[in-house]
C-alpha cells in the first residue's frame, strides 16, 4: 500500500513538475489531490492564502467525497485546467501578492499617506512646534516661527525617520512640511 | 566727519579665510551644528558625564547663539575652524570629562548689582 501510494506520488511528482512551469498553484493543487490522500496537500509551496485556491481544494476534496475512486481522463482534466487558466485575473493576483510579500532585508512598503503621517508626527513629536498651528502648508520658518538651527534639527529628525541621507542643497529648499512629503516620496519612488 | 561716514561704509576686500559669501560661510556654519548634534550622544556615553543628551543639546543651541549676532564673514569662518577643532578633540578622546564640562561651567562670576548682593559680597 505504502509503495502503491509511493509510486502514484512519483509519477504525479515528475507530471507536476512539468506542468508546474506553466499552470497556475490552483491546478497544481487539485493535481496533487487527485487519487492520493489529500494530507498531500500540505506539501504544496506556500504562497499568500488567496480565497480562489481555498475554494478550489474545497471543491476538489468535495468532488473526491462524492465521486470516490473514480479517475478524471485525460480530457477532463484539461478542460479544468484550461478553465482555472482563463479565470486566473493577472491584475488582482499581482495587487494581492504585491500586499502580502514582506521582504525582511527591505524597508516597509511606504504609501503617501504613511509618508504624510509619519512626517507630521515627527514633527508634532518636536517641541518647538505648537500641533494646533501645524498643517501640511505651514511655512518653518515664516508661520511656525522657528530659526534655521531649528531648520536643521527637523530635517535631521526626517534623516533619522526615513533611513536616507538628505544633502544641505536640497535640506534647505525642504521649507514645508508638503515639500518634506513630496521630496521623500521622490526619494523613495512613490507615485500613487 | 563725512569722509569717517564714507570710509566706515564702504567695503573692505580683504582676502578670504574659508568661505567666498555668505552662503557658504552659512552651510559651515549649519554642517558643524548637524556634526556636533549627532556626537552629542556618543559624547555623553563616552565621557559619562553627569548631563543629560538633551541638556547637551540645550547647551550646544547656547554656544552657537552666543555668536549670533556676528557679521563678518572671517570671524565666522574663524569661530567654524574652532568649533571643529573642539569636536575633533571631542570625538577622538583626546579631551577628558574635565574639558567637557568646562562648556557647563560658567568661569567669571557675575557681579553683584542690587545692594544686598553687594553687601553680603563685601562692597566689591
Amino acid at each position: 500500500m505504502a509503495a502503491l501510494v509511493q509510486g502514484v506520488r512519483g509519477a504525479l511528482a515528475i507530471s507536476s513538475c512539468l506542468l508546474r512551469a506553466t499552470l497556475p498553484r490552483a491546478t497544481l493543487v487539485g493535481l496533487q489531490q487527485k487519487g492520493i490522500h489529500t494530507n498531500l496537500c500540505g506539501v504544496t509551496p506556500s504562497a499568500a492564502l488567496l480565497t480562489s485556491r481555498n475554494e478550489s481544494k474545497v471543491a476538489a476534496q468535495r468532488w473526491m467525497a462524492s465521486n470516490p475512486g473514480v479517475k478524471p481522463t485525460v480530457v477532463e482534466i484539461k478542460d479544468r485546467v484550461l478553465r482555472v487558466c482563463k479565470e486566473f485575473d493577472k491584475v488582482t493576483r499581482l495587487s494581492l501578492t504585491r500586499q502580502s510579500i514582506r521582504l525582511y532585508s527591505d524597508k516597509a512598503p511606504l504609501s503617501l499617506e504613511l509618508i504624510r503621517d509619519r512626517v507630521l508626527l515627527v514633527l508634532k513629536l518636536y517641541d518647538k512646534i505648537q500641533p494646533e498651528k501645524l498643517t501640511l502648508e505651514t511655512h518653518f520658518l515664516n508661520d511656525l516661527g522657528l530659526d534655521s538651527l531649528d531648520h536643521v534639527e527637523i530635517i535631521m529628525a526626517m534623516e533619522d525617520e526615513f533611513g536616507f541621507e538628505i544633502p544641505d542643497g536640497d535640506a534647505e529648499r525642504l521649507l514645508r512640511p508638503a515639500d518634506i512629503v513630496r521630496y521623500v516620496a521622490d526619494k523613495e519612488d512613490i507615485y500613487e | 566727519m563725512a569722509s569717517r561716514e564714507a570710509v566706515r561704509a564702504a567695503v573692505r576686500q580683504v582676502r578670504p579665510i574659508l568661505s567666498a559669501d555668505k552662503g557658504e560661510a552659512r552651510k559651515r556654519v549649519l554642517n558643524l551644528y548637524k556634526a556636533w548634534y549627532r556626537q552629542i550622544p556618543y559624547v555623553v556615553m563616552d565621557y559619562d558625564i553627569p548631563k543629560s543628551v538633551e541638556q547637551c543639546r540645550e547647551k550646544l543651541r547656547q554656544e552657537f547663539e552666543k555668536h549670533r549676532h556676528v557679521t563678518d564673514i572671517r570671524v565666522i569662518d574663524m569661530l567654524v575652524v574652532k568649533g571643529q577643532m573642539e569636536l575633533k578633540e571631542t570625538v577622538e578622546i583626546w579631551k577628558q570629562k574635565g574639558h567637557i564640562m568646562n562648556y557647563f561651567k560658567e568661569t567669571e562670576e557675575p557681579k553683584p548689582t542690587d545692594f544686598l548682593s553687594k553687601f553680603l559680597a563685601g562692597h566689591e
